[in-house]
Formats: structure tokens, C-alpha cells, sequence
């Protein structure tokens, strides 16, 4: 694979929104995307947490490779 | 709260219905009401309990294919490290992941309103009748394409196993396992099997039975572990005693494993066909018992 600079760049993008998203359930309480009364969503919190690791791996997958790696 | 009576019976049904293609979810909303086990579906504690249950099958899985969690766990790591794909192993893993996130981010975000259809038994009628449809078309589908390839001169293989036109589950593209995971995703709706599904979408992608089942039951098993370690912690008050729990989860996972040992050696020589039908007969009855 070639890889993309742009498209690794848009995907570490994604990876900080997801961490201010994991941060942001696990600090604060809210029913932002979530239903019920304002509280601490801890499993939005995971879930963004895992979905920030996954779009880094998702990045390192995506950008240019020097020929000899 | 559920009576330790009835969980240790939604234990042993999720268990067996939870890696055949018939649907878990919809045999825990439709059978209880069709021999007349009255309790609420919309209850609190019902699916943080069948989550509890999931946990036992999730773990029946994980110890079934522990050699190859193993290894593909191995692999994510290795190939997450270097972005980049060098073995099969390392394949495998990023085909579970692709495969495992769309049915996560889509179950996510829809737990609400799918959770309200728990309590319509007619719905997972419906929905079982559609099951059994789609795994009747996905055999159709290969009856197809089994009988094209006769007229083309292949050779008739006793054993699907010695076809090289059928493939394991290395041989898939990322692309059709990221479809596959969409494919997963409509296992939300309570009478769509997981497995049935994402084992027709295997068959309609070339894989061959028996690996089309394993395919269905690694991709399954990150998604059921997932359900059940985020839900059980919403027990709360109605939560069965640790020993009535404990024997659940180890009830569902023992039937479990029985189920994927029997599906697996079935499937060698087997169809979906049998399991068409009888989701197909256990719908209709539903939607002409249940008022």
C-alpha cells in the first residue's frame, strides 16, 4: 500500500476529536448524545476512548511508508 | 426482578440459541410469551441480564478459538505497531476489527430504540421469519453458484472442504469483511440472527461453510464480550445473587460451547437450510399465538 498523507492526517484529526469526546464523558456530566437526565455517561467515555485508539492505529495504517519499512 | 427460575431458563435458551443462526434475542422475546412464561421484556433488569448471559457465551468463545485469539491478538498488535499487514495472523486481526466497528458504532447509537422493540414479540416474529428468509437465500445463492460451476466442468466434490472455489477466511478481502460487519449490524434487532447473518453474508462471499461459522463466531465474539461488560453493570437493584448469576453465565456458556462444537461438525457436510425453516416456523408461530 502507498499510503496517504492527507487521509492519515484526517484520521489523527479524528483520533483528537474522539479524545476530547472520551475526556469530555469522563469529566463531565451531561446527556449530550446520550438519553436520561445529565450524569457521568462512562460508557460513552470507553467507547470514544477505544474509537480514538482505533482511528491512530487506522492513521499509522494510512501514512506513506519509506521503502525499506 | 426476574425469578432465578427464569434466568437459569434464558440461560440455557441463549446459549443454545446464541451461535446457531436463529437468533438469541428473538427466542428470549417470543418463546418465554409463546409457553406462556408471562414477564416484562421492557423490564430494567432484562437486558442487563442477557448481557450477564452473554458474558458466559463470550467466554464458551473465547475458549473454543483460544489458540487463535491468541494469535490474532498477536497480530493486531504487531501490525497496528507497524501499519502495515505482513502475515495472516496480522490480516485476520485488522479483518475483525474493520468487521467489529460498524456494528459497535451502529448499536451504540440506536441502544435506545432498539431496546423498545425487546417488548414487541411480534416484531421479533417478524424479524425471525426475515432471518430465516435471508439464510434460505444465502443457500439459494450457493446452490447457484455450486450448480454454474458443474455446468462449467468442475469437478462434483463430496466434500466442500477439497473445493478450491471455496475459500477460509484469510482469503476475504478487508472490503467484504467490512461489509460482513455491516452485515452484523442488522443482528441488532431482536429475530435477526448474528450468526445466521454474518454466516449467509460469509457463503455469499465464497467462504465455505464451516468457515463461514468461524468467521461468524470470532466476529461475534469482541461484540457480544463488549455488550455484556458495558451492560451488566447497569443490574443495579433488580440483580439476581451472585450465585444465581454466576450459574447463568456458566449455564449459557457450557450449552455455549456444546452448540458451537455440534454447529462446526454439522456444517462440514450441512446447510442453513434446516434452520431456515425452523426460524421461519417459530415466527409465524409467534405472530399467530401471540396477542
Amino acid at each position: 500500500m502507498r499510503g496517504s498523507r492527507p487521509l492519515a492526517l484526517a484520521l489523527l484529526v479524528l483520533a483528537v476529536v474522539f479524545a476530547i469526546m472520551a475526556i469530555f464523558y469522563f469529566t463531565q456530566k451531561t446527556n449530550f448524545l446520550a438519553s436520561g437526565r445529565p450524569a457521568l455517561h462512562w460508557k460513552h467515555a470507553i467507547v470514544f476512548t477505544v474509537l480514538t485508539l482505533l482511528a491512530v492505529v487506522a492513521a499509522n495504517f494510512a501514512r506513506p511508508k519509506s521503502i525499506s519499512a | 426482578m426476574l425469578s432465578a427460575g427464569l434466568i437459569l431458563f434464558l440461560a440455557a435458551l441463549q446459549g443454545v440459541t446464541e451461535l446457531f443462526p436463529v437468533s438469541s434475542l428473538g427466542h428470549a422475546v417470543v418463546v418465554p410469551r409463546l409457553i406462556g412464561l408471562n414477564f416484562n421484556e421492557t423490564s430494567p433488569a432484562f437486558v442487563p441480564v442477557l448481557a450477564l448471559l452473554h458474558l458466559g457465551t463470550a467466554a464458551a468463545l473465547l475458549f473454543l478459538y483460544r489458540r487463535d485469539w491468541a494469535r490474532i491478538i498477536t497480530g493486531f498488535f504487531r501490525a497496528a505497531a507497524r501499519g502495515r499487514i505482513d502475515d495472516p495472523d496480522q490480516r485476520l486481526a485488522i479483518m475483525l476489527v474493520v468487521g467489529t466497528v460498524p456494528t459497535g458504532i451502529i448499536g451504540f447509537l440506536l441502544q435506545d430504540p432498539l431496546k423498545s422493540l425487546f417488548g414487541d414479540p411480534r416484531a421479533a416474529s417478524i424479524f425471525l421469519i426475515v432471518n430465516g428468509g435471508i439464510l434460505f437465500a444465502a443457500e439459494m445463492f450457493r446452490r447457484r453458484d455450486e450448480k454454474r460451476r458443474r455446468l462449467d466442468g468442475a469437478p462434483v466434490l463430496a466434500h466442500e472442504e477439497d473445493d478450491p472455489a471455496y475459500q477460509p477466511i484469510e482469503g476475504l478481502s478487508l472490503r467484504t469483511a467490512l461489509i460482513v460487519g455491516f452485515f452484523q449490524a442488522g443482528a441488532l434487532l431482536p429475530g435477526i440472527s448474528r450468526s445466521g447473518i454474518t454466516m449467509a453474508a460469509g457463503l455469499v462471499a465464497g467462504l465455505r461453510h464451516e468457515e463461514a461459522a468461524r468467521f461468524a463466531f470470532l466476529l461475534a465474539t469482541p461484540i457480544i464480550l463488549a455488550a455484556g461488560l458495558l451492560e451488566v453493570p447497569n443490574l443495579g437493584a433488580d440483580a439476581p445473587t451472585f450465585g444465581v448469576g454466576i450459574a447463568a453465565a456458566a449455564l449459557a456458556g457450557i450449552v455455549a460451547y456444546a452448540s458451537a462444537r455440534f454447529l462446526l461438525r454439522y456444517l462440514r457436510l450441512g446447510r442453513l437450510d434446516p434452520f431456515a425453516y425452523y426460524c421461519a416456523a417459530l415466527g409465524a408461530a409467534g405472530l399467530v399465538f401471540i396477542h
